[in-house]
Formats: C-alpha cells, sequence, structure tokens
C-alpha cells in the first residue's frame, strides 16, 4: 500500500500541476477573451460616436440641394457634384477656393513652425537650461489667457492698424502664435520634466554647446509633445476664422473658414456645397496627423541617448 | 561656438524694437488718395457684379480711387463694431443690420450725412427718410446718420401645391389677418391624411435668434392694434391699454397656434435658417420671411418658382389695410474716416436714381429702391409680370407703411436684440406663465431699456 | 559627475540632483547668454502682441457701471449658471474619458491605429460646419438622429434642442464630441513619456490592469492631466462656437453661455465693453486656476 502511495503522490502533485496550470491557461484566455470581447465593444462605440454627426455631415455633401431636409438617412440621389464644384471653384462662393486653401496652408505652415520653435525654445530655456527667475515667463504667459481670444479681436485690431500690418497674413499669424505659444510651451514643460537631467548633463560634459543639447537631444526626446502640440496649432491656424476675418479685407487674402462663413450669408445656402468645402478642407490636417503618427511612439528608455 | 553675450543679445533685441517703431508712421500713412469701402456681400451673385461695376463707374467718371471690399454678410457686424470701437474705420460702410445704425448714431460714432441725403431729399419715400433720422446722445438731436440705399419688408410664402393637395384654392385665401391664418389650419390635418407625416400647416417664428421672430411679433401685434408701442418721438408706450391688449393678444395667439400643433415644436429655437429649410422642404405650408430671399433661392428652378406665391400682408381685422413695417439697409459714414469728403462724393454718386435703380435691378430686385417715382417709372419694379416681385414691393413701396421701431429709438434696437417678446413667448411656453404675466414681465424689461437711453420728450 | 542611475535604491535620485543644480544658480558666462537667446523670441511675441491687447481688454472691462447694468439683464445670471454647469461636467466628463481612451490608444494593433486615425476626425473637421451639422442632427422634427431612432426602433425621439436640460446636455455631449480627441492626443503624448521599463517592471510585480493604472501610470500623468483640465476649463470660458450653433443659445437664452452673452453684448448690441465684462466676470473663477498652472508649473518635478 506504502509503494503505492508513494508512488502515486509525484504522479498526484503532477496531475494536480497539471490541471492548476491548465486552469491559470484557462483562466488567462478568458481574460484575453474578456479583453478582446470589450476592445472591441469600446472600438464599437467609439466609432458610431465619432462617426455619426460626420456622417450626417458627409450625407449633406452629398445631397442634391432641396433633399437635405428631407427625413432621410440616406441620400435619396448621392451624387459627388458638390466635391467637383468646390474643386473646379464652380460656385461664386468658392470663387478663390484654391487662393484661400493656399492662404490657409500658408497661415497654417507658419503658424505651426513659429508655435513649436519658439515654445520649444522658451521651454528649453525654463525648463533644461533652468535660467533664474524662468517661471517670471510662464507665469507671464498665462495672461494670454486671462481674456478668451474671442474677446481681444477688438483691441487686436488697433495693434495691427498701428503696427501698419494690417490686411497683412503676418497681423493673423502673429495673433495665432501670441496664443498658442503659452499652451506650448505648459506641455512642454510638463512633458519635458519626464526626461532626466542627466542627457543634458552628460553631453554638457561632453562639450555640446546649449543649441547642440536642444537639437540633438531635447528635440528628438520631445518629438511626441512636438507632434500633439504641432497638430494643435495647425488646427488652430487651419480653423480660425475670427481673427482672420477681422484682420484681412480683401477676398483674396481670405482663408477657407471665411468662405465658409459666406454660407451665413442667406437664409438659403446650398448646404450641400458647404459640408462638401469642410470636408475637403479638413482632409489635409489629418493627412498631416497620419504622415507624423509614427512619431508620436518616440519614447525613452533608459540608461542611453537617443540619436 | 559663437560667444552670445547677454550684453548683445538684448541689445540686439533693443534695435529690432526700434527700428519697428520708427518704420510704423510711413507704412500707416500710405494711401491718402483712395476711398476704403466695405459693403456687403450680395445673396446672389449678380448683386456682386451690380456693385461692382456701380463702383468701376463711378472710378471712371470721378477719377478717383475706391477700394472695394466685398465682405460676407454674416461677420459684418463684428468686423464693423470692432472697426467703429477702435477708431480703425473704412471711409464708407453699408450697415450690417437693422440696429447698427441707431445705436452707433446714439453713441456718436458716425458722421452726418445730411449732405448726402439733401441731394436727393425729394426722391426719397418719406418712410425711409425717418428710418434713417436717428438720436444722438452727444449732440441731443436727431439728424440724418446714414444712407438708405435698400428696402425691405416682410411677406407671407405660401406653397400653392401643398394648398392645392389639402383640397383647397389659393383664391379662397381669405384678406383679413385671423381669417386669414386661420384658413391654413385644417389643411394640415389633410395633408397628414395623405402622409406627410411631418407637415405642418405653417411656421412661426418665435425664437430668439435673427430678424424673423422680430418681424413676426411686431406684424402680429400690429395687427392687432399694437402700433403704438414705440411712437415717433422715441417713447415707450406700455401703458397704454391698447399696447397691451395687442401684445397680450398676440402672445395668446402665439401660444394657441403653439399647443394646437399647427406649427413644427422645433420653432422655438430656430435660427435664421431653419425657418427657410423648414419651408424649402416642404414641411410647412405658409411661412413669414423677410425679402424676396425664399423665392430668388429658388429662381432657376421655374417650377418651384411658380409653385411659391408672395403674399403681402392680410388686411387688419377691421378690413383696413395694415402698415408693413420697412426695414432699411444704407451706408454710413464712421467717425474718424480719413476720407470723408471723397467718401460722401461716392455716396452721392452711388443714390443718382439711374445708378442706384440699375445696381438694385442688378440684384433681382432683392431689396426695393427707396424711391417712389422711380417703382412707377421703371417697369422692372411692378410691372414686369413677375408675381412674387409685384406683391412684394407692393408690400414695401406703395402700400401704407412704418419704419422700424429702432429708428424712433435705439433702445428699440436693444429690446430687439434681447429679444425680449420672444423670451415672453418662452415664458409661457416652457416656465407656464399666462400671457398677462409674461407681457408684463416683457414690459418690465423693456422700460428698463428705455431707461437706458433717455430721449427727450417731445 | 558619473552618469547616475535613475532608480537608485528605488527612490528617485534624479530630482536629488534637479534640486541641487537649481540651489547652487545655475548657468554662468555663455551659457546664461544662449538661455537667454532662447528666452527673447517668446519674449518678443509677449511684449509685441500679448501686452497691449490684454492690457486694454482689462480696461475695456473696468467700467463700474457695466456690471450694474449686466447684473440687471436676466440673461447674465442663466448664461452664469449655464456656464457653471458647462465647466464643471463638460470639462471634467471630457477629461476623463480622455484619460481613459488614451490608454485604449496605447494597446498594440493596427485596427487600433486606424480607429485612432477615425477618432481624430472631429477635432479637425472646421467648428462651423461641424457645430450646424449636429444642430440639424438633433433637430426634433427633420434631424438624423430621430430618424434613425424612427427608423430603427419605431420610437419617436424627444425634441432635443427645444428644451433647456436637454439642448443643455445636448451642448456639452457636442462640446465633447468635438474636442476630446485632442486632449486624447496630449495624454496619448505625455504616456509615450512613460519609459516602457516602468511598465515591464510593474507587469512583473503584478501592478497591470485597474492597479497598474491607479498605482503606476496614473502619479505620472498627474501632473499633465491637471494641467490639461486646468488649461481646457480656461479655453472653455471663452467657447461660444458651441452654444451658438448647436442650440443657438436657445430656446429664449436658456443655454447662453457667458461668452455667448459678452458677443451679443458686444456685437448685436454694439456694446463692446459689456461683452468684455460679461467674461471678466469669470476672472474669479479663471484666477484661482492660473494661480493654479502657476503653482504647479513651478514645482514640476521629474517624477520618476
Amino acid at each position: 500500500m506504502s509503494t503505492t502511495a508513494i508512488s502515486a503522490a509525484p504522479c498526484n502533485a503532477a496531475s494536480a500541476l497539471a490541471t492548476s496550470g491548465q486552469r491559470l491557461r484557462r483562466a488567462a484566455r478568458r481574460r484575453r477573451l474578456l479583453a478582446n470581447v470589450g476592445t472591441a465593444l469600446l472600438s464599437f462605440v467609439l466609432l458610431v460616436w465619432t462617426i455619426a454627426p460626420i456622417f450626417n455631415i458627409v450625407m449633406v455633401s452629398l445631397e442634391g440641394h432641396d433633399d437635405v431636409f428631407g427625413g432621410r438617412i440616406w441620400p435619396a440621389d448621392p451624387s459627388l457634384d458638390g466635391y467637383w464644384l468646390v474643386l473646379s471653384e464652380g460656385y461664386w462662393y468658392l470663387e478663390y477656393f484654391w487662393h484661400q486653401y493656399g492662404n490657409s496652408v500658408c497661415l497654417g505652415v507658419a503658424v505651426t513652425a513659429l508655435t513649436l520653435l519658439i515654445g520649444s525654445l522658451t521651454s528649453f530655456s525654463i525648463g533644461r537650461m533652468r535660467i533664474r527667475h524662468g517661471w517670471v515667463v510662464t507665469n507671464a504667459a498665462l495672461l494670454t489667457y486671462v481674456i478668451p481670444a474671442t474677446f481681444l479681436a477688438i483691441p487686436f485690431y488697433r495693434l495691427a492698424q498701428a503696427y501698419g500690418m494690417m490686411n497683412n497674413l503676418w497681423s493673423v499669424i502673429a495673433a495665432l502664435v501670441a496664443f498658442a505659444t503659452p499652451y506650448a510651451i505648459f506641455i512642454f514643460q510638463n512633458y519635458g520634466a519626464s526626461i532626466p537631467m542627466e542627457l543634458d548633463e552628460s553631453a554638457r560634459i561632453d562639450g555640446a554647446s546649449p543649441w547642440q543639447i536642444y537639437t540633438k537631444i531635447y528635440l528628438p526626446l520631445m518629438t511626441p509633445a512636438l507632434v500633439a502640440v504641432g497638430t494643435y496649432a495647425l488646427l488652430l491656424a487651419w480653423n480660425d476664422y475670427l481673427y482672420q476675418f477681422l484682420l484681412l479685407s480683401s477676398k483674396q487674402s481670405m482663408t477657407v473658414p471665411v468662405a465658409l462663413a459666406q454660407f451665413l450669408n442667406s437664409d438659403e445656402a446650398p448646404w450641400n456645397y458647404m459640408m462638401a468645402t469642410a470636408v475637403i478642407y479638413s482632409l489635409p490636417p489629418i493627412a498631416t496627423y497620419y504622415m507624423f503618427r509614427t512619431k508620436m511612439t518616440g519614447g525613452l528608455t533608459m540608461g542611453g541617448v537617443k540619436g | 561656438m559663437t560667444t552670445l553675450s547677454r550684453r548683445s543679445v538684448l541689445r540686439g533685441a533693443g534695435g529690432l524694437a526700434t527700428a519697428g517703431t520708427l518704420a510704423l508712421p510711413h507704412i500707416a500713412n500710405a494711401a491718402a488718395t483712395t476711398a476704403s469701402v466695405w459693403f456687403t456681400q450680395g445673396f446672389i451673385p449678380s448683386e456682386d457684379t451690380a456693385l461692382r461695376k456701380m463702383v468701376a463707374d463711378y472710378e471712371k467718371q470721378s477719377g478717383n480711387k475706391i477700394d472695394l471690399s466685398i465682405v460676407p454678410y454674416a461677420p459684418l457686424r463684428q468686423k464693423e463694431v470692432s472697426a467703429v470701437t477702435s477708431g480703425v474705420v473704412p471711409d464708407v460702410m453699408e450697415d450690417a443690420d437693422f440696429s447698427f445704425t441707431p445705436l452707433n448714431a446714439w453713441e456718436d460714432r458716425l458722421l452726418d450725412v445730411s449732405d448726402v441725403i439733401e441731394t436727393q431729399k425729394s426722391q426719397f419715400s418719406e418712410i425711409v427718410l425717418v428710418g434713417r433720422r436717428l438720436f444722438n446722445k452727444v449732440t441731443k438731436q436727431r439728424s440724418y446718420y446714414g444712407v438708405p440705399m435698400k428696402v425691405a419688408s416682410v411677406t407671407f410664402h405660401i406653397w400653392k401645391s401643398l394648398v392645392e393637395k389639402a383640397g383647397y384654392k389659393v383664391s379662397d385665401i381669405p384678406n383679413t389677418w385671423d381669417a386669414y391664418i386661420d384658413f391654413f389650419l385644417p389643411m394640415q390635418a389633410k395633408l397628414r391624411a395623405k402622409g406627410m407625416r411631418h407637415l405642418y400647416a405653417m411656421g412661426l417664428e418665435v425664437s430668439t435668434l435673427g430678424v424673423d421672430p422680430l418681424n413676426t411679433f411686431y406684424s402680429y401685434m400690429i395687427a392687432y392694434g399694437g402700433k403704438g408701442l414705440v411712437t415717433p418721438d422715441g417713447q415707450l408706450h406700455t401703458g397704454d391699454p391698447q399696447v397691451k391688449e395687442a401684445v397680450i393678444k398676440t402672445l395668446t395667439r402665439f401660444s394657441k397656434l403653439y399647443k394646437g400643433g399647427h406649427v413644427p415644436p422645433g420653432c422655438v429655437n430656430w435660427n435664421d435658417a431653419d425657418n427657410n429649410n423648414s419651408f424649402h422642404a416642404k414641411q410647412i405650408i405658409n411661412d413669414f420671411n423677410g425679402s424676396m430671399s425664399i423665392e430668388l433661392a429658388v429662381i432657376d428652378n421655374k417650377e418651384e418658382y411658380a409653385d411659391n406665391i408672395t403674399h403681402g400682408l392680410p388686411n387688419g381685422n377691421d378690413g383696413k389695410p395694415l402698415p408693413a413695417q420697412i426695414g432699411e439697409f444704407g451706408a454710413v459714414i464712421p467717425k474718424g474716416a480719413k476720407n470723408v469728403a471723397l467718401g460722401k462724393e461716392f455716396l452721392k454718386y452711388a443714390i443718382q436714381p439711374t445708378v442706384l435703380n440699375e445696381y438694385l435691378k442688378g440684384g433681382l430686385g432683392r431689396w426695393a429702391i427707396p424711391y417712389p417715382s422711380v417703382i412707377k417709372s421703371d417697369p422692372f419694379w411692378l410691372h414686369s409680370g413677375d408675381p412674387h416681385r409685384l406683391a412684394y414691393i407692393t408690400e414695401t413701396m406703395v402700400g401704407p407703411g412704418i419704419p422700424l421701431y429702432e429708428a424712433y429709438s435705439p433702445a428699440a434696437a436693444q429690446v430687439d436684440a434681447e429679444h425680449v417678446f420672444q423670451v415672453a413667448f418662452s415664458d409661457i411656453i416652457n416656465n407656464g406663465m399666462t400671457p398677462e404675466a409674461a407681457a408684463n414681465k416683457a414690459f418690465k424689461r423693456a422700460e428698463v431699456i428705455f431707461a437706458q437711453y433717455p430721449l427727450p420728450q417731445s | 559627475m558619473e552618469a547616475v542611475q535613475v532608480f537608485d535604491g528605488g527612490r528617485p535620485a534624479v530630482g536629488h540632483l534637479v534640486r541641487l543644480r537649481a540651489l547652487r544658480g545655475a548657468l554662468r558666462g555663455s551659457e546664461y547668454a544662449w538661455a537667454l537667446a532662447f528666452l527673447v523670441p517668446y519674449i518678443a511675441v509677449f511684449f509685441a502682441f500679448v501686452i497691449y491687447p490684454v492690457s486694454y481688454g482689462l480696461w475695456m472691462g473696468s467700467k463700474p457701471s457695466l456690471y450694474a447694468t449686466l447684473m440687471n439683464d436676466p440673461t447674465y445670471w442663466t448664461s452664469i449658471v449655464n456656464t457653471a454647469l458647462y465647466l464643471g461636467i463638460a470639462v471634467n466628463l471630457k477629461m476623463v474619458c480622455a484619460l481613459l481612451l488614451s490608454g485604449f490608444f496605447m494597446r498594440p494593433g493596427w485596427w487600433i491605429k486606424a480607429l485612432l486615425m477615425i477618432y481624430v476626425l472631429p477635432w479637425a473637421i472646421p467648428s462651423m460646419p461641424a457645430f450646424i451639422s449636429i444642430h440639424w442632427f438633433f433637430n426634433g422634427d427633420y434631424g438624423f438622429l430621430n430618424d434613425l431612432l424612427y427608423d430603427l426602433f419605431g420610437i419617436n425621439g424627444p425634441a432635443w434642442l427645444d428644451s433647456r436640460w436637454l439642448a443643455l446636455g445636448t451642448m456639452i455631449t457636442s462640446y465633447i464630441w468635438k474636442w476630446m480627441p485632442f486632449w486624447t492626443v496630449i495624454l496619448l503624448a505625455g504616456r509615450m513619456a512613460i519609459p516602457s521599463e516602468i511598465h515591464e517592471a510593474a507587469k512583473i510585480d503584478g501592478a497591470t490592469g485597474v492597479r497598474g493604472f491607479i498605482h503606476i501610470t496614473f502619479p505620472m500623468l498627474a501632473n499633465l492631466y491637471f494641467v490639461c483640465t486646468l488649461l481646457s476649463t480656461i479655453f472653455t470660458v471663452g467657447d461660444f462656437n458651441t452654444a451658438y450653433f448647436v442650440t443657438g443659445g436657445g430656446p429664449a437664452f436658456s443655454t447662453y453661455v457667458l461668452a455667448t452673452l459678452g458677443i451679443r453684448d458686444a456685437f448685436d448690441l454694439s456694446q463692446p465693453r459689456l461683452g468684455v465684462a460679461a467674461v471678466i466676470t469669470a476672472l474669479p473663477v479663471v484666477i484661482p486656476l492660473v494661480y493654479l498652472l502657476m503653482r504647479k508649473l513651478k514645482t514640476a518635478q521629474v517624477q520618476l
């Protein structure tokens, strides 16, 4: 009896282990299944949530003028006429579409580049080089937000005149950079706080100048924040409407959001063209974000400097 | 590695700033021989073309230069207010809405343009002139602060096909106020029975957005005898029993129409475009909307254009014609304009009957010309065979009319901007007030507002 | 100075080093000049384009009688309540969802990345057409949503925009729809900054999922989250597009927020000073937020 007992024991133990291993695996599989189902569900909800209004926009853009409020959930006679009209500047509100689009691009690029440059330089100086009294600058920057931008339009209008910058795209660029940069500084400060200072230290010891540290160490490590803030600045400029409208006077110097505002001109707007314009206009920032999205995954690894 | 010293950086920055400041006056004073003019973008392309042609003709004739900016309508008000507030103004601007000129004339932000008006004074219709004779709180007098160029009023718009589908005839439409309104109500049930699930008898603008609700409320109020709400001397008469009764009657009528389900429930929150959208989608048979925008939007669609009926104001319940409220747009010259003389010259040119007539005809008559003699002499206005234009122009320039209350007092402009009486309607529907209580509340608010714009009693 | 290990016996050694450096007074000579030179662009922008407008704006709101006029306006009090609800609910709900979703988007898989691209769309579409379309979407009579509800489930949806609380809810939902993607991206960038080694170490210790989030991830994101919430609140004080286009401020001004009231007073009433005064009355809320932000930024330490 004892021999069987003894010889049985390791078998029992082994099989006990085996079953507990099986149970663990099954549990793990169940968890994974739940996680996958949860992910799928959440993905579906997110998709519906995001797409619903956009579906409405696209649907309106595909409809004929009179069908817009027909009460259907799919256009009776979808056509790409609206889009073609926008691209061919075939409607009088859209006469200068490509010209205005070009202005939007200039505005977007200038504002993004300047915001990123000035914001990162400032945050580098204050956050990394830790210049004395640097906090004065960040605190002062916050003053920009004390009064919302819409209400600063009138003083800005005066200012642009004083500087002789009326009807000049630079006045709009200046306004938007002034509003976007403090935000950039704060995000960079915060993001940069998780980059250890040793990297700067060791580079200093190796004889790098601040400019080299900025370009070779700081900027590469800050890439996700740069992409995020850059997209923010781009979209701010891309969708700004009030400042461009106030500070610019001629149709040629205006940008697409102002062209969109024309559709609010009449009681009878061809909504399909307006929505087609909006869709076409939204694509470039998305495309830009798409191009830069891989940079977003730039992470930090310990114990080394990248690049 | 360049060695930057603190001093060199600061010196550089300082240098830039100084250079910038020195360069300023030079740029700012560049254009002293052109007049800058802002006009609203038209509602159809031909309006803009006609405007540009008028400006080009002026330039050719006079040898002066005009820097014309055609500005989209929706944000124009913001641009103009920013301009007059900051003092950075063009020489001539077209006013953005009915409230702008009275309010800014009151604040002494506009220049007196009586000399421009003088050149055509005999031509202008009386109502139109009264509409621009505005009170200035600094000079404590009334004077002309705007040059009227375009005139508008509000008419009813009806879908003939829907009337006929419901089994009625357009020729049967009564011509007294209440009977007119009641005529359309039973059509709703009949058309719903035919499968038009979303159909309502009429659109009723009662929201707090845009000018349509104001037109709607006042036209009913005037129909019920409340014309004297504000008298030409700019005084508010909320104590007048006739006015009180008219306002209460209007609010009661509105709430009965709303609660009776005769109007789309969404109308409490309609913005400027919503009633037009509703009308175009044939969800309402009858709509009250200003100018001919509804018709002109479908002018290319012959069938729809013909199907659309423009109907002027019916007579009052006593059979007597009702005065229509006449609104006007025109040009103003803001204070601080640099080329006042040139601006005035341009305006004097623009309001010559032939010039103005051609410009407005280019806009397909969406706006009426403020000269009764031209209305009579040029067949375009009344005798073109277009029934819409006939009805519209008749109401605007031929039939009886009164100016908007804004002209009497800028306080009315604020009452309108605050949509005081529309809030009263909402109080009845959403807060359960009685029409009397809501009217009293609205009156109180109107009195507070009028007290902010003290006008001398005459 | 030898290269210091980040994790030195479990206690972050970096913060210590940083503090020492700050105490010593950091830069000398040409380095100071560099630091100063880096600051000059923003300082120039600030002096040229911020000081004057903000001072002028504050001056515009400095007449006491403006505030008396404001308080007399019944719409003002409604706006205050709505703005408070808007800031309290919309901003915080949006930030919480953004935080959670930023974690979701960290997952691997091509479909997650594709979803992120779609998810970001609301941010890219200009406000005006987007909100106008949402205004139609929620229309009680002919809106897409009610049509869908009727066609799929046979129910007549409520008039979303015709009563105060429903309209306010619609407004808040639209606001979240538009801006949540933006803050998700920012927080996502913040998560990317957390070195993967930390997650590895946490997994070994068994801190994954919810526990991992509460004890590891969130403390590291806390500062960023807090800064973002404060900034978002300040930005939202000036947001009038949502109210204006989605609900029109209606019905009867019941969904007006301070920014919409300010715009109405400034431009419809041609009284810009009154308009600025309306948003300045939000300062008692904004100033403490700004102060908190200043504190947070000053003491931003390395979180490791």
